[in-house]
């Protein structure tokens, strides 16, 4: 298997993708572009790591919202409650974002697949409503309230919005980097194995609750760094973070793209960010045009961009 | 692999050029736009909605008389459903996109506090015209340097409304009361606020249950049950909009209303039009009248928005009209449109205005307002739907605000 | 929590009386839109995520009927009309274009259906609340039933609904259609095969669907508000029904409805902020033990 050729490919792109991007505000800086790309930036991790279970495994989560916001809690409560510098605290909150969604995963994954979608939505909505109730750690609907202290890391200025556009850049970048490189790896291809012919990759050896459990716990931590940068962009946590809808959102964000693309959630989320923000400016009724250009897709397209635009024009194999 | 290079670059370089488009900065061009985010949509959207009719008025009159440094004025609105996260997001484009160089922000309580963040960052002048949680300005860890409140506070109304309740439960002999407040940051505070001071009044009240409702769920059967049952004399609530409409009617259902008294600072106007069968007695205070204060300037107001929105005016209204008139004495003062120059402008500033209790009201150095008129009285189904108003005490309400900020170690 | 004030209403007779009519007036209220789910998703396999926009629209059109005709009865039953004739055309345009995709096919689709109409709504009726106001008829002092307040709009509420469980039960179970539509959730393709017009009959099952949940909307209208986006609050519910009743069983949707509206009853004195969050658990519970919930068929 050419194995060495294709991560030295994918780690090409993403390191021009990273300089285009880090570039670009030296070129010409346009706050609401960098805004963007810092909101693309936590989505695009969000969405990525919902498609490790969607897409290659074929776990359909509809609660993947709650690892993105236990994380953002956990990080803005570190940064607001201790001293631990912002390094140490995003690694913490990823940390035990990890560990809860290995103990939901452990309860969820022996669930066939349409009963593991609702009891992950399940599990979700009990989650929110524990961060609404707890209001005393948590600060209920208001979410936390005073802002994240706005402290160095590797001389990044995090109160600097430029600072904290390279930041949340490179960290995307690393991160889907990490990602795809899972993905590519033997472990990606048997989650693919499970989700094309899971008895077939159960006759092989594979075990699969440990195999899938690995696949939530993994999606969870990365759901968790995507937390991280939202927390730092709002500069606090809110519950929306973790309701249902945001879910919904990455959902979405993968349909839209492409579920068997590994870019296409990045783009999914890019489309839908995009279309927030114009669609806002011009009319208060975005529902409506969102819900249009959702059918277009669902109708029209039946697939995600990418993936409408690989069988459009098939060039090599994936 | 070079065909996935090619396609992905396309779509890269298809993306990026159609992506950029809307963000590159536009020319500067002399309309001052003003940036005003708030709920637009759902139960509570009243409270949007009567804000944005108040700034539209504004605009047209600013407009008239020359606009703010030559500058024709023009509001720019966004809805952003009472979400923190998307009143975040909303703030920001709104300064970054979309070239605002002053804030109002009509949010509700739980929004402001992140549109406050967004402020604390951007450094733009923002005046919250909505929020009644005190500590958004008399915490001095959230209070920001560019940020004003114009908007009644809750700490404010609790005194006020805390006093005249003492007296009225005295009179009648009510001692057993039941709270049924909103399950969020404003029912929770607020009503903690009302209950601390209604018994330093009233010492010997008893709050025999208290009912914590969902914010716009749309069934209060279960609450209004459980407050029969606890069978209180009285009842204090604080819910609003589309919710104290759903809980009157299906209070009426139960005949709620003719097994006790009940008190509510919240009942604006088109309410009271909206809901069907409205009992009469209900303890309000005065969210706006016509009548209170009793002068030319506030009917004239009240009158020219009845006249153009078919409506009458909320709370949530005059709160807007006073911002903007904040806005013109500091722009007028300063001459510039620079956050901290506006800032230091507006504190401690006193200007005239129809909502003022005296005729006038002071912006205080805590960044929030104090003189505005605030009465309780009992509603009527006619016009003008609240009688027998009493003014309160503004000596009482800030010495006791005082001694409440001490308490809090605000101060 | 106040578990005191819950012991103290389970020893009064008043106030269980009290109690458990409201939990029952939430209760079947709940019913009426969930078994529009369930039946929906049994026989087509089809989660309806726009659910709840039917109870929206249900409310809105009794609404302006009302102004139109001063009717309730009429009001209501266009109400109910009105998603029947919703259902059909929203089956007939999206959902069977995606029959037998993926389930995020259709979550997407529906969706989307809920964003426009949520829109739609504000568009035609305005973004703030309306209130329809009491029938007169029932504009009369509550009952008193054993010390406890029982208001006769709910207790007639809760008759039409029971009445309609009933027709709905006896109508699947004796009727040669309702014989077909329970065929037709084991096994569609025999049905088709058998000569059955199954796109009539999805049609059909859609039509009784959506028009339970506009007449749930239309019936819960006079006293409670309606505004653009009612429908998401509802639907959640709606699903946490079918979940723990069983997908595709009117029966166990009759019994957890009533359950969670009995939860609610009594929740809100022994756990007044956490009432939400138990029924949550009761979900989670009911999905490790009993993934197919109470009446649930297993797959």
């Amino acid at each position: 298997m050419k194995d060495r050729p294709a991560a030295l490919r994918d780690t090409a792109i993403a390191a021009i993708a990273l300089i285009v991007v880090l570039a670009i505000p030296l070129l010409h800086r346009s706050p609401a572009f960098e805004d963007f790309i810092i909101r693309l930036s936590a989505m695009a991790l969000f969405a990525t790591s919902l498609n490790l279970l969607v897409g290659n495994t074929g776990m359909v989560s509809f609660g993947h919202g709650m690892f993105y916001g236990f994380s953002a809690y956990a990080f803005a409560l570190t940064m607001q409650m201790t001293d631990l510098s912002l390094p140490v605290a995003a690694v913490l909150a990823i940390a035990i974002t990890t560990f809860a969604s290995l103990c939901v995963g452990a309860i969820c994954v022996r669930l066939s697949t349409d009963y593991f979608a609702f009891i992950t939505l399940a599990v979700q909505m009990l989650f929110y409503s524990v961060i609404i109730s707890w209001q005393s750690l948590t600060g209920g609907d208001q979410g936390l309230r005073g802002g994240i202290p706005r402290r160095e890391i590797f001389g990044f200025e995090l109160s600097s919005q430029l600072h904290l556009y390279q930041f949340c850049a490179v960290v995307a970048v690393l991160g889907l980097l990490a990602l795809r490189h899972i993905s590519q790896s033997p472990f990606g291809q048997t989650l693919r194995m499970i989700r094309d012919n899971e008895t077939r990759a159960s006759f092989v050896g594979v075990v699969l609750w440990r195999a899938r459990l690995w696949a939530f716990t993994i999606a969870g931590a990365f759901a968790g760094l995507g937390g991280v940068l939202a927390a730092l962009f709002v500069s606090g946590a809110y519950p929306e973070l973790a309701d249902w809808p945001n879910s919904g959102q990455a959902i979405f964000a993968v349909m839209l793209g492409g579920i068997n693309s590994f870019l296409g959630p990045v783009v999914g989320a890019a489309i839908l960010l995009a279309l927030n923000d114009v669609v806002n400016r011009f009319t208060e009724y975005y529902g409506l045009v969102l819900g249009i250009v959702i059918l277009a897709f669902a109708l029209g397209l039946r697939r995600g961009v990418l993936d409408f635009l690989r069988l459009a024009w098939p060039k090599g194999v994936k | 692999m070079s065909g996935t290079i090619t396609r992905r670059n396309v779509l890269a370089g298809g993306a990026a050029g159609l992506l950029a488009a809307p963000w590159v900065a536009k020319a500067q061009a002399n309309t001052l736009r003003i940036g005003m985010q708030s709920i637009l949509s759902g139960p509570i959207a009243l409270l949007g909605t009567s804000s944005r009719n108040s700034l539209m008025m504004e605009q047209d009159r600013i407009n008239a008389a020359g606009g703010f440094l030559g500058r024709q004025i023009e509001f720019v609105f966004r809805d952003s459903k009472g979400q923190p996260q998307e009143a975040a997001r909303v703030a920001r484009e709104l300064v970054n996109s979309t070239g605002c160089e002053l804030l109002v922000d009509a949010e509700a309580s739980s929004a402001s506090f992140a549109v406050q963040e967004v402020v604390r960052d951007l450094g733009v002048a923002c005046i919250h015209t909505n929020s009644e949680t005190s500590s958004l300005t008399a915490d001095p860890k959230i209070r920001v340097a560019t940020a004003f409140r114009v908007a009644r506070q809750g700490v404010h109304d609790a005194v006020a409304g805390s006093i005249y309740l003492a007296d009225y439960a005295n009179a009648k002999k009510l001692d057993k009361w039941a709270t049924c407040s909103p399950d969020y940051a404003y029912g929770r505070d607020t009503t903690a606020q009302y209950l601390q001071f209604f018994k330093k009044f009233k010492p010997d009240v008893e709050i025999i249950t208290e009912a914590w409702p969902k914010l716009g769920q749309p069934d209060f059967t279960e609450v209004i049950t459980k407050l029969i049952q606890a069978k209180p004399q009285a009842l204090f609530t604080l819910l609003y909009a589309g919710d104290l409409s759903a809980f009157v009617n299906q209070g009426n259902v139960y005949a709620l209303f003719s097994q006790m008294t009940v008190a509510t600072p919240n009942v604006d106007y088109p309410v009271l039009a909206a809901i069907k069968n409205l009992p009469a007695g209900i303890q309000s205070a005065t969210r706006y009248l016509e009548t209170f204060p009793d002068t030319p300037a506030n009917k004239e107001w009240g009158q020219a928005y009845l006249k153009k929105w078919n409506e009458r005016p909320t709370n949530w209204s005059w709160q807007n009209s006073l911002a903007m008139h904040f806005y013109e004495a500091a722009i007028k003062k300063a001459n510039t449109l620079d956050g901290k120059a506006l800032a230091a402008a507006l504190t401690g500033m006193k200007i005239n205005t129809p909502f003022g209790a005296d005729g006038t009201i002071t912006m205080r150095d805590d960044h929030t307002t104090i003189g505005y008129a605030i009465g309780w009285g009992q509603t009527t189904p006619k016009e003008p739907f609240i009688i027998d108003v009493k003014p309160a005490d503004w000596g009482k309400i800030i010495e006791l605000e005082t001694e409440w900020k001490k308490q809090q170690n605000y101060i | 929590m106040d578990l005191n004030a819950l012991g103290a209403c389970l020893a009064t007779p008043a106030c269980v009386v009290t109690q458990t009519t409201s939990g029952l007036i939430v209760g079947m209220l709940l019913f009426l839109v969930a078994a529009g789910l369930t039946l929906i998703f049994g026989v087509l396999k089809v989660v309806n995520f726009a659910h709840g926009t039917f109870y929206m629209l249900g409310g809105y059109v009794a609404y302006s009927t009302l102004g139109v005709t001063d009717s309730y009865a009429l009001a209501v039953l266009s109400g109910a009309l009105a998603m029947a004739l919703f259902g059909v055309l929203f089956e007939r345009l999206l959902i069977s274009r995606v029959y037998g995709s993926n389930v995020l096919m259709q979550l997407l689709i529906c969706y989307a259906v809920v964003l426009i109409f949520d829109d739609v709504v504000k568009i035609v009726w305005g973004p703030e609340f309306h209130a329809m106001g009491m029938p007169p008829a029932f504009q009369v002092p509550p009952l008193f039933i054993a010390g406890g307040v029982v208001p006769p709009f709910y207790a007639a509420l809760i008759g039409i609904a029971a009445l309609i469980a009933i027709v709905l039960g006896l109508g699947l179970s004796l009727t040669r259609l309702g014989k077909t539509v329970r065929a037709a959730a084991i096994n569609p393709q025999m049905v088709s095969a058998l000569g059955v017009n199954t796109t009539l009959l999805f049609a059909i099952v859609f039509a009784v669907g959506g028009a339970l949940a506009g007449l749930a909307g239309a019936l819960a209208a006079p006293v409670r508000s309606l505004s653009p986006g009612m429908g998401f609050s509802i639907l959640i519910e709606s699903f946490i029904v079918t979940v723990i009743g069983g997908m595709g069983s009117i029966a166990g949707a009759l019994v957890s409805a009533l359950v969670i509206g009995l939860v609610r009853g009594f929740g809100t004195i022994g756990f007044p902020q956490f009432t939400d969050g138990l029924i949550y658990i009761v979900m989670i519970v009911i999905l490790l033990l009993r993934p197919q919930g109470l009446f649930g068929r297993a797959s």
